[in-house]
This record gives C-alpha cells, structure tokens and sequence, in this order.
C-alpha cells in the first residue's frame, strides 16, 4: 500500500515476523508472566538504597542541615547539583515523545513510554532535593502562592527559585498527563486480556474505561499532538529556568549569560544517556530486543553526540571569557585555569574525561551501533553531568569575591546517602514500572508495523522489484 | 486546761481488747492499693473484695490524670513586681555608669541593664572610656554559671557567720602568736581599698599587702620608680605624636591597655596630621600590624636595637651589639630626633634597664608624648616582693594568706612552690569569684561579687577617679573582700558607706557623690602636680648589665597574651573564646607561633583538609628544664626567624565548662615572671585541629576590595583620588565610560524621605581589636557554635574583621598603588598572589557586616519574600518567614549571611551561655533568639535605631544629628571612632560628611549593590627619613 | 423500531478501509468503529466532523495568562509591594520582566490541563469508568464496526459486509 511507504534503505524498527497480535503479546509478556531473578535483585539492592535514602532524610530534618558538609559560604553542594542532575535526567523522556513526535521520527514510538517514565520518576527525585535542602521543611508550601492568616503575604515572583517552583510543578504534572494519556488504550489492552479478576479490574480503573472509538483516536491523536506542542517549549523552558537559578545571580561563574541554551543541551545529554542506560538494561530484561533495536541505539547515541558538541562548546566559551575578561574574580570559576589548577582539580577533570573526552568514542559507527560500548558511555556521560553540575556550584561557591570567604566542601556520609537514597527510589519506581506498565506504546507501534515492520517491509520491497 | 476527754467513735471501741480497734488504731489511714499489687498476681486480683470499685478509681484517676496532663502546657516561672521599682519600666533601658577593674583590664564603662539584668557593656564616652573585646565580653561572665555560689571551708559548703567568726578567731590567734598575715591580691589601683588594708595592718599588725601581676609590669614600674621615685607606669598620649618608635611594645592590644584611642587621634588624616609608626617585634602583633612599618627582630635583637636607637639618637656610645636591621633602626632614629618632642620610644622589654634607656631617651626628646605625671596605675605587681612571699611561705614564715583577684596556682610559673608553700601556711583564705587553681585548694574559699554586683573605686591613672557600682543584686551568695576586711578588723561598717565616707572626705573635694556615681568618673578641679626630678641613671652600667641580662640560643619564645583571652581570667566566656584572633583567625586555642623559615626547617606545616579546616603538628617546648608537652603549631608570617610565640590565658581546667578547656598553660613557662624565654622545640608530629575562620590569607590581587593609599599620595591635593588611589569601575554606556555607581538598571526607589542609614567604615583606624565583634555578639544574641562548627566554617559572626596580609607580588606594583584589581595569565603569578609574604608582611584588616545594598542580590532571590528592603535602608530579614534555602547567602557577594545549621539554644550538643540559666539572662529581650534553619545577619541594630525614633517622638522632637551613631552596637563599642552609623537624609550628621569624603569607596562597587556601608581608603605614613 | 445492530469484525486495517469506504457507498449509516490503534483516514472515511480540541486548548492558555498576569501584579504590586533588591515594585509593567517565566508557565498549565480534561469529558473516559467496547479483541488486533439494523435490512448488510472480508459477523440485542 502507498500509504505504508518508506523508503527500502531505511532499515526496520521492528524486527522478526510480526503480526498485530504477536506485539500485544510480547508487550504484555513481562507484565502477565513471573519477574525473573535479575528482576528481584535488582529490586532487593534498590529498595535497601531507597530505605537507606529516607533514613538520611530523616536524620537530616530531625537534626538540622548542619549534617551535611555545608559551610557559611558554600550554602548548596550535592543538595542542588543532585537536583540539577536529576532535571536534566527528566528532559529526555518529554522531548523524545514530544519534539521528536513533532518531527515526526517513529523510532521515538519503541522508547517514548519508557523515557517518559523515566522523566517523571527523575523528575520526582529532582522534587525531593528542594523541599528537603530547606532549613525548616516543614514550611515549604509557604513557596506556594496561597491565601494564608497574614492575608498579605505573598511569595517572591523576583525569585528564581519561585520560578523553578512553578516550572518543575508544571512540567511534572504535564508529562504526567501526556503519558498516561498515551498509555490508555494499552491499560485498555490489558483490561481486555487480564484473566485474573483483580488485574482486570485494576487496569479498568487505569485505562479510564478506554473503548477505542474512532472518534476517541481522532481526539487522541489531537490532544497527543498539542500536548506535544506545549510540552516542546515546557521541555526547554524548564532546564532554562533552572540555569536561571544561576545566571541570574551574581556569583563569577554563575553569572552567565550562556546557561540557558547550554543547560538544556546539558539537560538533553544526561537525559539521552540515561535512557541509553536503562533501556540498555530494560530491552534485556523484558526481551524487547525486537523492538528496541540497534537503530534506536544508534539513533539516541546521535543525539548524544549533538548535544554533547553543544556543551562541550559552551565549556570551552566559558573558559575563553574566564580568561578574555582579565577580571581577576573570573580567574576561579569552574571552567577556569583557576579551578583546574586549584583544590577542585579532580573534579574539573572528571569533568573533562566524562563529558567531553569519552563521548567523543562515538564518532565510530562501530561503537556507536554497539548495545554495549554505547551502554558504558551513557554511565560515563551520567557520572560527567553530574560532576558538572557539582563544579558549577562548589567551585563557584568555595571562591566567592572576597578572598577571605573563600571555603571548601567535603560532603558527609549524609549527602552521600541521600543521593544514593534517591537513586535507590528511582529503581524501585522504575522496576515496579517495568513490571505493571506496558513499556512499549503498542498502539503506536502497531499503527507502524505495516510501514516499518521487517516482514512487511521485505514484501513490499520484493513487489518493488 | 487541757482536757483528756476520749471520743469514742463506735461502740466496739469501749472492748478493750479488740482486734479491730488494734487493727484500726495501727493503720489508721487505709493505705489504696498500688496497681500492680491489684493487678499484679491474679489471686489478689480474684479476692479482693472491692475489686470493681478500685478498679474504676483507677480507671477513674488515670483519665483524669492523663486528661490533665494532656491539658498542661509548658510552665514559665517569672515572678511579677509586687512593687515596682520607681526605676524599671519593663522595655526601658537603664543605663549605669560603672568601672572594671579586675586587676588586668581597667575601663570606664556605661552598663545597659533591662529589666534589672546587666546585658551590655558599653565604653563611658563621658569618662572618655574605651573597651576591648573583654570588657565588652565581662557581661556575659557575670552570668557564669561555675561561679561560686556560697563560702566554702576545704571544699564544703558553709554560711559567712560561720566563716567569718573561723576566720576572726584564726587571725586574732596568729596577731597574738605574732605571724605574718600577707595579703596577695592582684593590681588593685583602688584608694578606699587601699586605706582599708592600712587599717587592716593597724588591727593586726604583721600584716603584708603584696601585689601580684600575671603579665608583669614590674621592670617598668622599677625602672619608673628608679627614674622618678614613684612607682607607676609612665603614661602616653599618642595623639599628637609625629614619631613612635615601639620596641616589643604591644601598645594597641594588651600592654596595659587602653592607647588606641589616642594613637589613632593623632592618624586623624583628614585633620591632615599622621603620626609614622615603626615598630620593633618578633611576634606579629596587633600593633605591630597597624604600623606604617616593621622592623622584625628577635627579643634580643631588639634590646640591640634599642641601645643602638639610644646610640643614634643622644649620640653617645653604650655598649651594644650590631643588629641585622641597623639601617633601619638608624632611619628611624633620623626621624626620632627631627620630630624632637614630637618624638616617643615605648619599650615592652620586661627588663628594668631597657625601660631606664627609653626613659632616658625620651627625657633627651625632651617627649611631650610621655607624661610623667598623670602616670598610671593599672599595674603594680612586684615580682621580687612575690619571689619573697614564696620563699617565705616554703620556710613557713607567714602565718596566713589571703589572696584576692589573683590565681597565682595557674599563672606562677613554679605554682608548685606556691601549693607547697600554702600547705605550710595556717591559714590560707582565697577569694575568687569562682572555684579556681587557687581557690579550690585554699582552706576558706569566698565568693566575690562580679564587678557589675559590687561596689568600688578605681585611680587608673593620676588625676582620675573612677566609680563601680553595682547594676543587679548578687545573683549568688557573695561578699565582697572590703566588707569582709571591715568585719574582719572589727569595722560594722558596710563598704558602702565606707567607701562614700572615702570619697566625701578625701576625693571629691566637696562636689555631689551622686554626681560622681552618675558620671562614673570624677576628674579633680585642681590638680596637685608634684614636681618630679628625675634622678640621674649610669646608663653604660645598665647597657652592660642589660647586654649581659641577654640570653641567645635556641628559640627566643615570647609569651603574649591573646587579643581574646588575655591573662585568661576570663577563658570560661564562650564569646571570648569564639573571638577569632585579629592576625591569625584562629579560636578556641592557643598555638606556638613560628616562622615559614624555621617551621620549614623543623618540619611543621598547616595542611588544609578536604572541609577546609586548618591542621598542624604538635611540638614539645622546653623552657630550661621545664617541658610543656602538645602545643600546636602554626605558622604566622611576619614572625621574627628564630623566634616563637605563645599566648598565655589558656589551658585552665578549674571551673571551666568541658568545651572551654581548650589549649596549654603557658605561664608555666615564664620563668622569673619574664615573657621572654630561651627555648627549644622538638616536633612530635600528630595532626591538630584547628579552628581557623579564613583560609585565604591575602587579598589574590583583588586590591579595589581593600584600597590604600601613602599619606604622601593622599595629601597630595594635585592628584585626584578618582582618577589615581580611589577610582570606580567603568562601565562602557551608550559606547562611552561612565562610573558604574551612574548607571541604574530601572527607575530606583525614592530613599530620600525619613532616615536613610549609613555606615561609615575608616580603614585608618580600625586596629582590628575585635571589640565590635563581641559587642554585635551581646547586642544581638548571637549564638555560640564551639570550636568544631567554627573549624568546619559555621561561625555566627554577624560583624567579622578580615585580616588580609600583602603577598609578594603586592609591594610595589601598579596594580597595588592605584588600588585596581592585577590580571595576570600565568598560573605561577595566581600562586603568588595568593601566598602570603612570610618574612614581614603588610597586615590590613577590614570588618564587615551586611552592606545593607539598596539594590540587594539576597532579596531578589528569596522565594518567600522573607528578606527585604525597609525604609531606611536596611536590608530586613524576617526570621519566621525564612524556610532556608540558603539561596540569599549564596548570592552575597560579602558573604556575610549566617545559617542556623542547628539549634544553637537549649541543646546540650551547644553547651554555651544560651543552654544555661544564668547564661540565657544575657540576652538581648529586643532581639529575638533565632530558631533552627534561618538565615540570620546584622540587621543594622534595628532595635535601637527605632528606639532612638520612639525616644525622639516621645520627647517631641526630632532625633538630633549623629545621635543615632550609638545605636550600632560595634559603632558605638569602636574606641577609635572607625566606624560611624548615622543618617544621610539629616544634612548636619557626621555620615554625611564621610560619604562624601575622598577616601570613601564602596566595596566591590562594580556590581552595582548600592551599598548603605562605607570604607574609608586605608592610609599609610610611609614617609623615610 | 428495532435496535439489533450488526457487530462486523475485521482483522486487518487496510481491509477495514476499504469495508469503510464500500459501506458508505451504499449510503449506510455507520454507528461507531472500535480499533485496537488509530487508523490513519479513518475519521474522514466515516466522515466524522474535526474535533475542535487544539482550539480550547489555545483559549485555555490565553485563561492561563491571564491568570498569571493578575496573580504577579495582585500578589507583587497592588495587595503588598516591597522594595525587593530595589526593584521597581510600585509599576507591574517594569517589574513584569522578572513575571515572563510564572506566565509562561501558566500559560502552559492552564492548556495542557483543562484541554485533557475537556478531552476526557467529552469522549466520557474517566476512572471507574466502563468500558463499552463490545469485543476485547477491537484492542488487540481485531477492528470491529457497529451498525444499526433499520426495517430488517439485515441480510443484505451483512451479504454486504461479508463481501468486505469480515472475518466474522454477529447481530446483537443493543440495550
């Protein structure tokens, strides 16, 4: 049929001989069969790490956060840069299912469930860090604009950190919409294979008594392709925002007038190769090889390799205007001879290796087509954007105007198990996920088999010739 | 008649022998059943009778019991006037004049009281009084909660009675036997008490008054005494002096206190005079960094150096050796004798024939800096009348001692004599206002009033008579030493009434007591000058015993006492030991000082850890023979190669709280009471921590943050300070440079209604006394951290004092004169900029507080509003509004905002004065105590600015001009006037002048804060011969 | 009248279309068509009307900026003004700069929100909502096509829908 062209040299996204029926059964697989082993253990280690987190968490609001290694002139350390980190991470999912879906790449259609599962279980542990990072959690709504005793007191619209309040809720509660729109008619699917009473009815509740009308795929399709309109500027807005929490103060460093883009191209990156990461683990675990395929991989690596050029870019600019102001407070910032040569220089160069050096491997197709190589990289890219992040906030911090505030950070057993705490979390949500949702937006897929699908593609190329 | 009726209650009573009247008659009152004997075991559950019925009286008394428990809330004790006194008015201050005099800080002092409670300290500008940082900190012991609480008798409690009978009965035995009664007291400089001891030798005849000084005097006082045959200590008035040469004299600190003020008088540049300063040390010392030079000399070097000044200037020839500074010592010589009795040599050298010389050689400048006869008497301790008394208490030749105001046990350097010669003695009396080294092993230890409980007078120099009196009823059970002398040589009296008698009789020359005691002070119309001769000295003689008096080899070790703790009679004051030292920034410790040279060569280091904490090694110093084991050592630049330094005060251990004990006892190294001891050191490694409160020790070529500039340059009117010493950033506006102070972001708010404060901050005179720090602390309820927060970077300090010290790329370049900032590429030249110059640097302090910007980086970043501007400049903080983000301190350019990482009050993890009974009534009821995760910062003194408005609208009037200079609790503790508070909206303030003096810059000005806080450009009298 | 209706089920999407097209060449009504995924012309060849979604959506957002417009100059400017960093805190206008943010974020919340919601409603999909899809297989791989039996054209219908390559054909009660 002409309306299922595509061109023969583009290569299949879904692979082996399938029909309509085989998807729904292989994406129902994980959920109606028995977690395997791996599936427990990794479970098992995420909730200790997770239970280990709210220990710390605790530990931090019952005593104060004199126990994590903040001083008088570095106020934020691993609180903020996890949280940064964590955004960034939640840029892929929307932006793959979003931009990608406006320029019309179908190969988003295998992964968009997953990487926005993945945004909005990131984008919880990004909640987290500051409601907790208060001095008195415990009067953290007062950063909601709502009718109080006072009657006249107000938040602070001037505030970036009241900016990022309304942006992380909106781009939170968005995504959250967005996808589980999409996933109604697979909730749908499975209400309609579940044999065991119980999962019938949970997944009717969750599939919204999703019928499949023409009219409601006609509506569908609207709503999916303006959600993904709105989300498109959410998606870049919302990391812009957050490097608004640094350029637009006055610390050497922050002060920047590049972060917004170069924050988002940061954002995508981590958030790319944390959905390299997982579907890495995930294709394995689920055996979706069929349809998270090399040509996702390499795809995603491609993206990596564009955003990554992007800040690398802008690491070297701001290292050029370090040095071309000749301003002596510039001398320190994190991408400085200051900071390379100076107690951070570790982690300047952690930053270097990760983010810049070792990305650069995928400019060889080989690696680039491998699961593996690429896998090891996304680690790689995982560990540098947080590295980068923890320089632009500690080394900034430690060298202040004034020499004499100038200070170090050494992070106590307390930052370090709330970051690990929320990693912990992360699993747990991820893996319950990958055991209770359909991974893979079938509905989508299906609507692409004819056009993409191997089997049919090797007839129709056959009829061409 | 009492009647034997008997009432019988029932009949069976009248059986005689009934079980149950028996029974009735043993228990009388039927005892309830406890619970668990009722419910315990089952039988006694089963078989007792009324088992329902008790069991709902328990049921019955529990609910009642746990509703009302339920209903209570926490109790407050506070007990209301039953009749007010006519005086306090709850929220009106009340203000006493009053003097300190504790044997080792003398002031005149103005005492804030609320509510009956002393709370701050303050200088009696009246009595034209100054205040260091313990004068200002002696508030907060008052309320220690170790004082003692009642007399002792060999450690257990007693009644006065008792005692005082004791002790009669003992001294009338010892008058009959005839022994020897010795008073040890330390320096006392009180008239009433005085005559008072004389009338205690005339009722016991063998009776001895020895004075004691910790940190002696005593080579001055002889030498004064030899000169000028009156023993007291010639007195300075630095204020129009042109030439000061100070050899080893810690003038501005501790070396009997109290000159800053007339120093920095005569560097009033914009009178245009400035007085040059050289100063002759081996320890970097407060002095020695305000001055315009610095000849660094060990101690024997500088007695050298001292002769050979003599030499240069008088021409003569006394014996002497050549020093490594000689061209220096002769420059300034040049200049000693062109600014004639402009001219003044002061000398700390604890040695009688160095202070002959300098006397000498300021009678041939013929000096009016030194004043002979208004003298002072702020130090009188003997040390060969003390060696004495030790030599006769160990051959059991005194009857009875009594020490008052003194701790010799902790600061002799042989106190073992001392505790072995005091078990001989009979009787052994010690008074002290808390159990101390002395006290505790003393037959009689008697508690004292704190000086702010008791009443008396003080003659702190000639000429001038000074009040205490007390400002709250004795917290403890406590006497004063001249009650107990009065009672004791047979007086009824009360030293009140004594002391008024005095006065009347022989002080006040017919003027009002009261007006004596409400000014604090009382100056003589008509002054008795005796006319001194000065006898005639053979100097070669004392040149030649002086030269042989030098001891060489080894380390030269001097023993100073700490800008903080002092002589440490008051090392149990949580502010004191949280007063960063101005020089090395360090607290909670005393440390060996030492030269990068010879600590290179010794092998000692101070490592910065990971969190930004300070370690160094330990050292073992031996002074001939005596050991004193793990001193810390830190590395001080600018100290004299082949010299040491250690601060006394430290490494008490009676009557202090656990977190005080800190540092080691340095007393017990100065032998013969000299501060100056030929030592060695052995390093024994370890790591120590320390609690240091800056890492970077200079200024990394930022020079606009802290500008200076030669009283040659700064007097020159043909060179305009905009364009050379004090100029603004640029910044390029429609492509053409303009100040960056003109160019403004959006339509500003209108400030030029109502007041509008600024504060004015002169980098000339501020000598980094930390006086303002403390004051801020006891103004504004700062809390204590302890040493570990401050190590790791936590210190409260609303008000600090940076300490910057030149680096070797600062002397000399461009960069440096015209106060902008130096680039450079290279990374050696960041490392340069950033070492500091260890042979003898250039020291510069600058104390900062919140700049109060207009345009504040803090509010605009603050989600919740909790920060804001007020009307009158100040940049607010709204505490309970605070979550803590900590965002606004991140984004201060001065880092000056402070975090409640935990809660400081109520928690035995911070055991200071705010976890403690006594030490919370030091608190400022004004000022609220924050709680756990706020940002807090000075706030302007807001308190008092606004009650300066309330006190003016009440009285009707407008608030007058510079009379909210006192309401900042630092401006109004600055002895020296560097800082000035005021309004800029009333033309005729002092304020207004200052803002727009050529000196005053903003600092970092380029980013464009607006700030509400001034400085005034550093000056320098760098003129050579 | 009767409300028998025709449940014709297909098992292919191409099949379906064509079923769609020769079904409404005979002018006959088409109820509704369940699929397991949106068939792309589908909507046209039953000839159901565009769904006017986007343009709620656009009215939503302008409710939105508005909203944030009337919070920052309500909350900032008119109910308590504070000099904050000496910001212009007495004109919305000057101030609205640092506002740009909250209203584009509003803006998007407001949209994105009440547009679902709307779409929800109108397609009756909520919890505890049931499905009315007759046959489980129409989410599957199976496309089912309901139409309603007018004056017993039974026969012919289905005569009609069996020529479509219906994999199967039922009449059914519709209550």
């Amino acid at each position: 049929m002409s309306s299922h062209y595509e061109a023969p040299i583009r290569e299949p996204l879904v692979l082996g001989e399938k029909s309509y029926h085989d998807i729904t059964v292989d994406i129902a697989r994980p959920i109606e069969g028995k977690a395997n082993k791996n599936w427990y253990i990794a479970f098992t280690i995420s909730l200790i790490a997770f239970i280990w987190g709210i220990g710390c968490i605790s530990y931090t609001i019952g005593t104060g956060i004199g126990v994590w290694g903040l001083n008088k002139n570095i106020g934020w350390a691993w609180d903020i840069t996890n949280f940064v980190w964590w955004v960034g991470i939640g840029h892929a999912g929307t932006l793959i299912s979003a931009v990608l879906l406006l320029f019309r790449q179908r190969w988003r259609m295998a992964i968009n469930r997953s990487a926005e599962a993945m945004t909005i279980f990131a984008v919880f542990q990004a909640g987290l860090f500051p409601i907790i990072h208060m001095g008195r959690p415990w009067n953290g709504y007062w950063v909601m604009p709502i009718p109080n005793q006072f009657g006249t007191l107000w938040v602070n619209f001037n505030s970036p950190l009241l900016w990022d309040v309304f942006a992380i809720s909106t781009y939170l509660s968005v995504s959250l919409v967005f996808w589980w729109t999409g996933l109604l008619p697979d909730f749908a699917m499975l209400r309609d294979r579940a044999v065991k009473p119980f999962q019938k009815k949970i997944y009717a509740l969750l599939s919204f008594g999703w019928s499949g009308r023409a009219k409601d795929w006609q509506r569908f399709e609207e709503v999916s392709l303006v959600l993904a309109g709105l989300a498109t500027p959410l998606v870049l807005s919302v990391h812009t925002i957050v490097s608004m929490d640094f350029a637009t103060s006055i610390n050497p460093g922050w002060h920047s007038t590049i972060f917004p883009p170069y924050f988002v191209a940061g954002a995508i990156f981590s958030g790319f190769a944390m959905v390299q990461t997982l579907l890495g683990i995930m294709r394995k675990v689920t055996n979706l090889e069929n349809y998270i395929t090399r040509l996702h991989v390499e795809y995603m690596n491609m993206v990596i390799m564009f955003t990554g050029g992007i800040v690398a870019v802008a690491y070297a600019t701001e290292f050029f205007i370090a040095w071309y102001t000749g301003s002596p407070y510039e001398n320190f910032t994190y991408m400085s001879v200051g900071a390379a040569t100076g107690p951070y220089g570790w982690a300047f160069w952690s930053l270097i290796l990760f983010n810049i050096l070792i990305p650069q491997l995928l400019w060889i197709r080989k690696f680039r087509r491998s699961f593996i190589i690429s896998f090891l990289i996304s680690i790689a890219i995982n560990i540098g954007m947080w590295f980068e992040r923890f320089d632009i906030i500690a080394i900034v911090l430690s060298k202040g105007h004034l020499p004499s505030t100038w200070a170090r950070f050494e992070p106590t057993f307390v930052d370090i198990g709330i970051f690990i705490g929320t990693i912990g979390f992360f699993g747990v949500l991820f893996l319950l996920y990958a055991r209770t949702f359909p991974v893979i937006a079938q509905a989508e897929v299906k609507s692409i088999l004819k056009l993409s699908g191997e089997n049919y593609k090797k007839l129709r190329d056959g009829n061409h010739e | 008649m009492a009647s034997n009726k008997k009432y019988w209650k029932s009949v069976e009573e009248l059986n005689k022998n009934s079980s149950i009247v028996a029974k009735l008659e043993e228990k009388e009152f039927v005892s309830e059943m406890t619970a668990d004997e009722f419910l315990g075991d089952k039988e006694s559950l089963e078989e007792s009778s009324t088992s329902r019925r008790d069991f709902l009286k328990y049921v019955g008394f529990s609910t009642a019991a746990a509703s009302l428990a339920a209903c209570e809330g926490p109790v407050r004790k506070s007990i209301p006037y039953v009749v007010k006194p006519e005086e306090i008015t709850p929220g009106i201050a009340n203000h006493y004049a009053s003097t300190i005099a504790d044997g080792y800080d003398f002031a005149n002092v103005l005492v804030k009281t609320r509510e009956g409670r002393p709370i701050l300290v303050m200088p009696n500008k009246l009595a034209n009084g100054s205040t260091n940082a313990r004068v200002q900190a002696s508030v907060l012991s008052l309320y220690d909660s170790l004082r003692l609480k009642g007399p002792k008798v060999n450690s257990n409690n007693s009644s006065w009675s008792d005692v005082n009978t004791q002790i009669k009965a003992t001294l009338a035995e010892l008058k009959d036997s005839g022994e020897k009664i010795v008073l040890l007291t330390g320096t006392l400089a009180s008239p009433s008490t005085e005559k008072l001891i004389s009338e205690f030798k005339a009722v016991y005849g063998n009776v001895e008054h020895v004075q004691y000084d910790a940190l002696s005097e005593s080579a001055t006082l002889d030498a004064f005494e030899e000169v000028y045959g009156k023993r007291a200590l010639p007195n300075y008035d630095f204020s129009n002096a042109k030439m000061i040469v100070s050899i080893g004299a810690d003038f501005l600190a501790d070396w009997q206190g109290g000159y800053e003020k007339s120093y920095v008088e005569g560097r009033n540049v914009s009178a245009g005079k400035m007085s040059r300063h050289i100063q002759v040390e081996a320890n970097m010392s407060l002095t020695g960094s305000n001055a315009d030079k610095r000849i660094v000399l060990k101690p024997s070097e500088q007695i050298y150096a001292l002769i050979n000044l003599y030499n240069a200037v008088t021409g003569e020839s006394l014996p002497s050796k050549a020093t490594p500074r000689d061209a220096a010592i002769s420059n300034a010589a040049k200049q000693l004798k062109k600014s004639g009795r402009y001219g003044v040599v002061v000398t700390g050298i604890q040695n009688k024939n160095a202070q002959l010389i300098s006397l000498a050689l300021n009678a041939y400048l013929k000096s009016e800096v030194i004043d002979i006869y208004a003298v002072r008497y702020t130090r009188q301790g003997n040390d060969t009348a003390v060696d004495l008394l030790l030599s006769e208490m160990n051959s059991g030749k005194v009857g009875a001692i009594i020490t008052y105001n003194t701790n010799p046990v902790y600061t002799l350097a042989d106190s073992a004599a001392f505790v072995e010669g005091l078990k001989k003695v009979k009787l052994s009396v010690a008074f002290a206002s808390s159990e101390n080294e002395t006290a505790s092993i003393s037959q009689y230890t008697l508690p004292i009033p704190h000086y702010l409980e008791a009443w008396g007078d003080v003659q702190i120099k000639e000429g001038s008579y000074s009040l205490t009196q007390p400002t709250i009823n004795p917290l403890f059970d406590t006497k004063q030493f001249q009650d107990c002398l009065l009672s004791w040589s047979g007086n009824e009296e009360s030293y009140y009434n004594y002391l008024k008698n005095f006065w009347n009789t022989e002080v006040l020359q017919g003027t009002s007591w009261n007006q004596a005691l409400h000014n604090g002070v009382f100056t003589p119309s008509e002054l008795v000058v005796v006319e001194l001769i000065a006898n005639s000295i053979d100097l070669v003689k004392s040149a030649n015993v002086l030269l042989s008096s030098v001891h060489t080899g080894g380390f030269e070790l001097t023993l100073y006492p700490s800008t903080a703790i002092g002589d440490g009679q008051q090392a149990n004051n949580p502010w004191l030991q949280e007063l960063p030292d101005p020089l090395t920034r360090a607290c909670w410790d005393n440390y060996l000082l030492i030269s990068q040279a010879d600590a290179t060569e010794q092998g000692f280091s101070n490592p910065v850890r990971d969190n930004g904490a300070i370690d160094g090694q330990y050292a073992n110093i031996t002074v001939n023979g005596v050991v004193l084991e793990n001193v810390p050592v830190l590395i001080q630049p600018g100290q004299a190669k082949g010299s040491l330094g250690l601060a006394v005060g430290y490494g008490k251990t009676k009557a202090m709280k656990t977190d005080m004990q800190v540092g080691v006892n340095a007393y017990t190294l100065a032998k013969d009471f000299k501060n100056v001891q030929v030592a060695s050191i052995e390093n024994i490694g370890g790591a120590h921590k320390f609690a240091c409160e800056q890492l970077q020790h200079t200024i990394a070529g930022r020079y606009e943050i802290l500008k200076e500039v030669s009283f040659k340059d700064y007097s020159n009117s043909n060179l305009d300070p905009k364009k050379s010493w004090n100029q603004i950033t640029k910044v390029s506006l429609k492509h053409e440079e303009v100040e960056v102070n003109s160019v403004n972001l959006w339509d500003d708010q209108d400030r030029s209604i109502g007041h509008h404060f600024n504060l004015s901050i002169d980098l000339t005179a501020c000598t980094g006394c930390g006086a303002c720090v403390i004051a801020c602390h006891a103004e504004n309820n700062v809390p204590v951290v302890g040493k570990h927060e401050v190590r790791v970077g936590r210190d409260m300090h609303w008000l600090r004092i940076d300490r910057y010290y030149s680096s070797e790329l600062d002397a000399g370049s461009e960069a440096r004169e015209n106060n902008t900032n130096s680039t450079s590429d290279s990374v050696d030249d960041y490392y340069n900029l950033e070492t500091p110059e260890a042979e003898n640097p250039q020291v510069s302090f600058q104390p900062l507080m919140c700049q109060h910007c207009n345009h504040a980086p803090c509010e605009t970043v603050c989600p919740v509003a909790a920060t804001s501007h007020g009307r009158q400049g100040q940049n607010q903080m709204a505490y309970n509004r605070c979550v803590g983000t900590r965002y606004c301190a991140n984004n201060c350019p001065y880092r000056v905002r402070r975090f409640n990482w935990f809660k400081y009050n109520d928690n035995s993890e911070f055991d200071f004065n705010m976890n403690d009974d006594y030490g919370k009534m030091v608190l400022n009821p004004d000022v609220v105590v924050r709680s756990r995760g706020v940002m807090e910062k000075c706030s302007f003194c807001i308190q008092s600015t606004q009650a300066v408005i309330l006190k003016a609208k009440r009285e009707g009037r407008k608030v007058a001009p510079s009379e909210f200079n006192d309401s900042c609790a630092c401006s109004a503790a600055c002895s020296t006037g560097a800082m000035v508070f005021g309004d800029v909206n009333e033309s005729n303030d002092d304020i207004v002048g200052l803002k727009e003096d050529k000196r005053a810059y903003r600092l970092l000005e380029f980013i464009g804060t607006d700030n509400n806080v001034l400085y005034q450009v550093k000056v320098r009298n760098t003129e050579e011969a | 009248m009767s409300n028998k209706v025709i449940h014709a089920l297909y098992n292919d999407d191409d099949i379906l279309m064509d079923a769609v097209k020769k079904v409404k060449e005979k002018h006959i009504h088409i109820d509704e068509i369940f699929t397991p995924f949106p068939v792309h012309g589908l909507d046209k060849a039953m000839g159901l009307a565009p769904t006017r979604l986007a343009v709620t959506a656009f009215m939503y957002g302008l409710v939105g900026l508005g909203f944030s417009i009337w919070m920052t100059n309500y909350m900032m400017i008119q109910d308590w003004p504070q000099d904050i960093g000496g910001k212009p805190n007495f004109s919305w206008f000057l101030n609205m700069p640092a506002f740009v943010p909250i209203m584009f974020e509003m803006t998007i919340f407001f949209a994105a929100h009440f547009m679902v919601i709307t779409f929800y409603m109108r397609s009756r999909i909520w919890p505890f909502k049931s499905a009315e899809n007759p046959d489980v297989r129409t989410t599957d791989d199976h496309f089912l096509m309901e139409i309603s039996i007018h004056n017993n054209n039974e026969e012919e219908l289905t005569s009609l829908l069996n020529e479509t390559g219906a994999v199967e054909i039922n009449v059914i009660e519709k209550h």
